[in-house]
């Protein structure tokens, strides 16, 4: 199909001149003017509502104000927002919208990150004259097993209804009744459980729809914001982490835990605007059940001890192996949940020790829809094959089983999820030395005769290659729990005992080696891959 | 917990296979409509039918064969009045409590049914026999106080309707037209059969040269010359809006991928007027050849009749008649043998004034809730089924057959200046003689009161809305002006649906608001915020002004909210919301004044539960000085 060249029109926005294609809405071009106009019912990955009304500008030429997310950017078009007409229709309708509205932002979660709050100080600060009572709707109802109703806080802007409509296309919310007893919820028999419930919780610009998850943990302005990218499966959905940066002076809050929630960050080629519930509340695995300290088993006794003497053990295991030409006794199960960098230190160290017996395994599938979820439930399967590592444990366990294994190294996963528990505590039982570097305990890490404690992802930085060739990073949000290490590092740390040629300074050193090594990262580096990622070489970068 | 939750508890139990013997019919029903959806309205109304009332799985039964997720079917069912959640007793009584009928007792009535069935509005009897409601405005305002008792009309309700209503409520009469006849007209126009024997026969109609117009329109014309005609007759939409008709039909564009419709808007719903009920349940076939000729014109082969869900017996008999143009072949698939194909389908409403407005009049015959749409595009481009649509009031429709017989410069000298033809006044309130009647819309304000008996004896003329309650009320001294749109706009007022509403010196203006914002409360859909907000806000001030615990600050206020509504909103159910309260504020000021200061109302009324506006046809109630909380 030839290209067709978009019409560009140029219009004034507060005496600004802006250029756009046409089509773009008034709103859109005020945003592109730096003239940003307030909205509600407004979202980009939905349909146009047009019922919030706050969105309302003067258009020179019309008599009354226009909303400006519907009216379309004209040529020559003359738009003030904020001009007196403006800024009252803007002050009367949130007058409007505030009257029944509940004073809950004392028990409401959304006090710090609330539109009404925000555009209340931004544009409102007027006497409040509304001296009647107040419309009652049911408040705190689940539900389902995600998502807290509270329907007096809602202003019926209907997002939460356009999104289970058009994206999800579940259809479970409906907006009852009429008139100022209009009432946000769902039909009677139903509940909201589908994939993506806790959307509707980051569109929802009030308190009315609030995660169960995040209910009254912890207020939003103790929250650091990280940019990071989901890792349970391989599409990468992009996200920011929320950690209580107050835990060393508020360490009652969540229990002491670090991450408080993860909310998906706008990618257009990857999640849009979205993230799927298993993701969203899939970052305990964080801060639970995490390997702290450096363990060693022997003899069925296990000991907390230190990392020299726990690599101490390997190393010489390892040296044995290698003195004695026997390194293809030796097998290396790394994972698809290893960053980039992790994959290739593992790599260099490896070949460097002469060590060939290296597969990479990626996690059992699961489950998969149309809208994100990707069957594969590990972010980097693409990086370990760009990487040139082969995939399947399947050989090395059986071998390992069959006492022909000395050294079995596991890396992050559990193995009992994807092989036979028998075949898995065989092979434990039959090598002389089981290693498990990883994160969480798990039964795999129970059989294992050195735990080597690993930095999660939210703890290191990094890159993962998402199923479609899109390389992503993730930024270290805190430090390591405990003991823990990320994974290259404790590479790092072998190859320097050993004496190999390997170099690991840090995560953007590795990867522009890898860059430099491997022809589908060329050109690579981290600003490159920035906050929206890019792609491998050779990729077209289809959602 | 919701109402509808706590009822699904209830209801466990309920086996959905109940409904299955009605799905040949609900499935025969999706085969009228372009869309699936477009059968939710009628199916669910089956299905009340059957029984009683809706839950939630009829919900999901409806909604698994209209093809909708049950959210979206139960956002249908609470948006409309006429849907219950809740089984109902055998006779549903509902009362109007709208301002025409509450300046004819409607309170003393509702007070008055109350005590003989020992039950409150919102309650059933014990028995099961009796629910009782009240609503707003079933535009029976002529025959006021009026009710509904299930699909019948009854009016005005006295006490003998009463006892008639307990002893056997199965002979109650059905309310009848009240057409007073045309006023300093030589021939009636419009209403020239209304009067007739089986008017609404299509033996009658076409013994009255019924159906030459359309065959003079479809055998000798061509569809601009039928556009051409009516642009020359000055006809306005007759609905409220006064839009010109020609031009209107002109912008239908000629050719069009998709089919074309004719829909014509038959949800009376503005207080104050009957007219189209007349036209439907007296003259059909009238409205039938309008429709005929505007389908022609625009090159349209399927009208939709979207009438309001509470006028059964009109809806029969325009059925009827419907069925009977058929058979005399002027509907189907070749009228006057000119291959021009023409079907209607008549759908009925379900409880909401809102779906009088057009474009949420296309939502609602589309299988949503009436609301409104963003514009552009306008039903001429997109409208039903996102094809071109012709919307169209019924009056206006049924102008057009004397308009193609007689001439559209005929018909434009019948009017008054830039308006051609005449109307049918919608005449209520204070009259000795309420009704409809037809006048030219030169005739003067002052002389359609006259011709409607004027107000009560002893009585004197305090105020009149002109044209529905939307429309700015004009004080007594105000009423020497044309009841046309463009003189009634320069009044500054409007013409609207022609629902006159008389008020004489026994009115409280504050009373007045009360039921004014009551019904823009109860009637707002609630889309958009100005609106949904400020129409509840309105009613709560306006009803703590009346309890006596009014503020010297609500006046500004009230002013305040109505102007902050207007111009700010999808449609202009907000402004006309607020035309009332600063009207009503701005003319009768001291009297509001004097509400809140004296906490009293100065017509003597004192302030309660139950008030009461000048009744008439009270059952045995003394005056009313003194008045129970």
């Amino acid at each position: 199909m030839p290209e067709t060249v978009t019409k560009q029109i140029t219009l004034t926005v507060d005496g600004k001149s802006v250029t756009v294609p046409d089509g773009t809405t008034v709103l859109q071009a005020c945003e592109k003017a730096q003239s940003p106009v307030p909205f509600y019912c407004y979202h980009p990955g939905l349909s146009i509502a047009g019922n919030c009304r706050i969105c309302l500008v003067e258009i020179q030429g019309s008599p009354k104000l226009q909303i400006a997310c519907y009216t379309p950017a004209t040529n020559g078009m003359v738009v003030n927002t904020t001009s007196d007409n403006t800024l009252k229709g803007r002050k009367d309708v949130l007058e409007f919208l505030l009257i029944n509205h509940p004073l809950d932002c004392p028990v409401c979660d959304q006090a710090g990150e609330c539109w009404l709050q925000d555009y209340y100080m931004q544009h409102g600060l007027y006497d409040p004259r509304f001296n009647e009572q107040k419309t009652k709707k049911p408040k705190a109802v689940p539900l389902g097993p995600t998502v807290m109703l509270d329907a007096e806080r809602c202003i019926l802007c209907s997002r939460c209804v356009r999104f289970t409509d058009e994206i999800t296309k579940t259809g479970e919310f409906g907006i009852f009744n009429r008139g100022h007893h209009s009432e946000i919820g769902l039909h009677p028999d139903k509940t909201l459980d589908n994939n993506y419930s806790g959307n509707v919780v980051d569109i929802c610009p009030v308190g009315a729809l609030t995660d169960r998850d995040f209910r009254f943990k912890c207020r939003v302005w103790y929250l650091g914001a990280t940019n990071s990218v989901c890792t349970g499966c391989s599409r990468g959905c992009n996200t920011v982490i929320h950690n209580n940066r107050e835990r060393d002076w508020r360490p009652h809050i969540a229990e002491g835990a670090r991450v408080m929630r993860v909310k998906p960050r706008h990618n257009p080629d990857v999640n849009q605007w979205w993230m799927c519930d298993e993701g969203r509340y899939g970052y305990k695995f964080i801060d639970n059940n995490r390997l702290t300290a450096v363990q060693s088993r022997e003899q069925g006794a296990t000991r907390e001890v230190k990392w020299e003497e726990a690599l101490q053990r390997l190393i010489a295991m390892l040296q044995r192996l290698r003195y004695s030409n026997q390194m293809d006794q030796a097998g290396v199960i790394l994972s698809s949940h290893l960053t980039n960098e992790d994959l290739y230190a593992a790599v260099k160290v490896f070949k460097a020790l002469g060590l060939s017996n290296v597969v990479f395994q990626r996690p059992k599938p699961g489950k998969s829809d149309a809208l994100l979820l990707q069957a594969d439930k590990s972010p980097n399967t693409r990086g370990a094959q760009a990487l040139g590592i082969s995939e399947g444990a399947q050989g090395l366990l059986e071998r390992a089983a069959k006492k022909q294994l000395k050294l079995l190294w596991v890396f992050t996963q559990d193995l009992t999820q994807i092989f036979d528990a028998e075949l898995v505590r065989q092979a434990a039982q039959n090598v002389e030395l089981l290693v498990f570097q990883g994160t969480n305990t798990n039964p795999t890490s129970e059989w294992a005769h050195l735990v080597l404690p690993c930095a999660v992802y939210a703890e290191k930085d990094g890159t993962f290659t998402n199923f479609q060739g899109r390389v992503q990073r993730v930024n270290a949000v805190f430090a390591p729990m405990g003991e823990a290490k990320a994974d290259w590092e404790i590479l790092q740390t072998v190859s320097r005992s050993l004496k190999l040629d390997v170099t690991l300074s840090d995560a953007p050193a590795i990867f522009s080696l890898i860059a430099k090594e491997y022809p589908a990262f060329a050109g690579l580096t981290y600003d490159r891959v920035g906050e929206q990622g890019a792609m491998l070489q050779g990729e077209q970068g289809k959602a | 917990m919701s109402q509808s939750q706590s009822q699904s508890c209830a209801l466990s139990a309920y086996d959905p296979k109940i409904l299955e013997p009605l799905r040949a019919e609900a499935e025969a029903i999706v085969a009228k409509y372009e869309q699936k959806r477009a059968a939710t309205l009628p199916i669910l109304r089956l299905v009340q039918e059957k029984l009683g009332y809706i839950t939630p799985q009829a919900e999901e039964w409806v909604g698994l064969i209209v093809g909708v997720a049950p959210s979206h079917v139960h956002e249908v069912v609470t948006f409309y009045t006429l849907y219950n959640q809740q089984p109902v007793g055998k006779y549903h009584i509902q009362v109007c409590q709208n301002i025409a009928c509450a300046l004819q007792g409607a309170e003393a009535c509702i007070s008055a049914i109350s005590e003989k069935l020992g039950i409150k509005p919102g309650e059933t009897s014990p028995d099961g026999k009796f629910t009782l409601s009240t609503v707003e405005c079933l535009c029976a305002c002529e025959a006021g106080p009026a009710m509904q008792v299930n699909d019948r009309y009854v009016g005005p309700v006295t006490p003998d309707t009463i006892d008639l209503l307990l002893k056997d409520p199965e002979s109650l009469p059905e309310l009848d037209t009240l057409f007073r006849g045309a006023v300093n007209m030589v021939e009636a126009v419009l209403s020239k059969r209304f009067t007739m024997r089986d008017s609404e026969t299509i033996e009658t109609y076409i013994r009255d040269d019924g159906y030459q117009a359309s065959r003079k329109a479809y055998s000798q014309m061509t569809p601009q010359q039928v556009i051409d005609e009516v642009s020359k007759s000055n006809l306005r939409g007759l609905g409220g809006a006064g839009f010109p008709a020609g031009k209107k039909w002109s912008f239908i564009p000629k050719e069009s991928a998709k089919p074309k419709f004719v829909v014509v808007n038959a949800d009376e719903g503005e207080p104050g007027t009957l007219k189209d009920r007349y036209l439907i349940t007296k003259d059909p076939h009238r409205l039938i050849e309008g429709i005929m000729i505007a389908a022609y014109a625009v090159g349209a082969h399927k009208a939709y009749v979207y009438i309001r869900g509470e006028y059964a017996r009109p809806a029969e008999i325009l059925q009827k008649a419907i069925d009977d143009a058929y058979k005399y072949g002027f509907l189907g698939p070749s009228a006057f043998n000119t291959g021009f194909a023409l079907d209607i389908i008549v759908h009925r409403g379900a409880g909401a004034y809102i779906c009088g407005e057009e474009s949420a009049l296309l939502e609602s015959l589309e299988g949503k809730k009436g609301f409104p749409r963003l514009r552009p595009p306008f039903p001429a481009i997109s409208g039903l089924f996102a094809s071109p649509t012709l919307i169209n009031n019924v009056e206006t429709l049924a102008c057009v057959p004397t308009i193609l017989a007689k001439g559209g410069e005929w018909f434009a000298k019948l009017g008054h200046e830039k308006t051609g033809g005449t109307r049918l006044y919608s005449v209520s309130g204070h009259v000795t003689k309420p009704g409809v009647y037809e006048a030219s819309q030169s005739i003067k304000l002052r002389e359609l009161i006259e011709a409607a008996g004027g107000v009560r004896e002893g009585r004197r003329l305090k105020a009149v809305i002109p044209g529905g309650i939307s429309a700015k009320i004009l004080k007594a001294e105000e009423a020497d002006v044309a009841m046309e749109f463009d003189a009634l706009r320069n009044a500054g007022t409007m013409a609207g649906s022609a629902g006159v509403i008389v008020m004489d010196d026994t009115t409280c203006m504050v009373q007045a608001l009360w039921y004014a914002s009551k019904f823009f409360a109860h009637e707002s859909c609630g889309q958009c915020s100005p609106c949904r907000e400020g129409t509840g806000w309105i009613f709560k001030i306006v009803d703590r002004i009346i309890k006596g615990q009014g503020k010297q600050q609500d006046l500004d206020a009230l002013l305040g909210i109505a102007t902050n509504m207007e111009g700010r909103t999808i449609c202009v159910f907000a402004d006309a919301a607020a035309w009332p309260v600063q009207s009503y504020i701005t003319k009768f000021k001291e009297e509001f004044e004097y509400h809140i200061r004296a906490k009293r109302c100065d017509l003597g009324q004192r302030f309660g539960k139950s008030q009461r506006m000048s009744p008439r046809a009270a059952p045995a109630e003394p005056a009313t000085e003194t008045v129970e909380s």
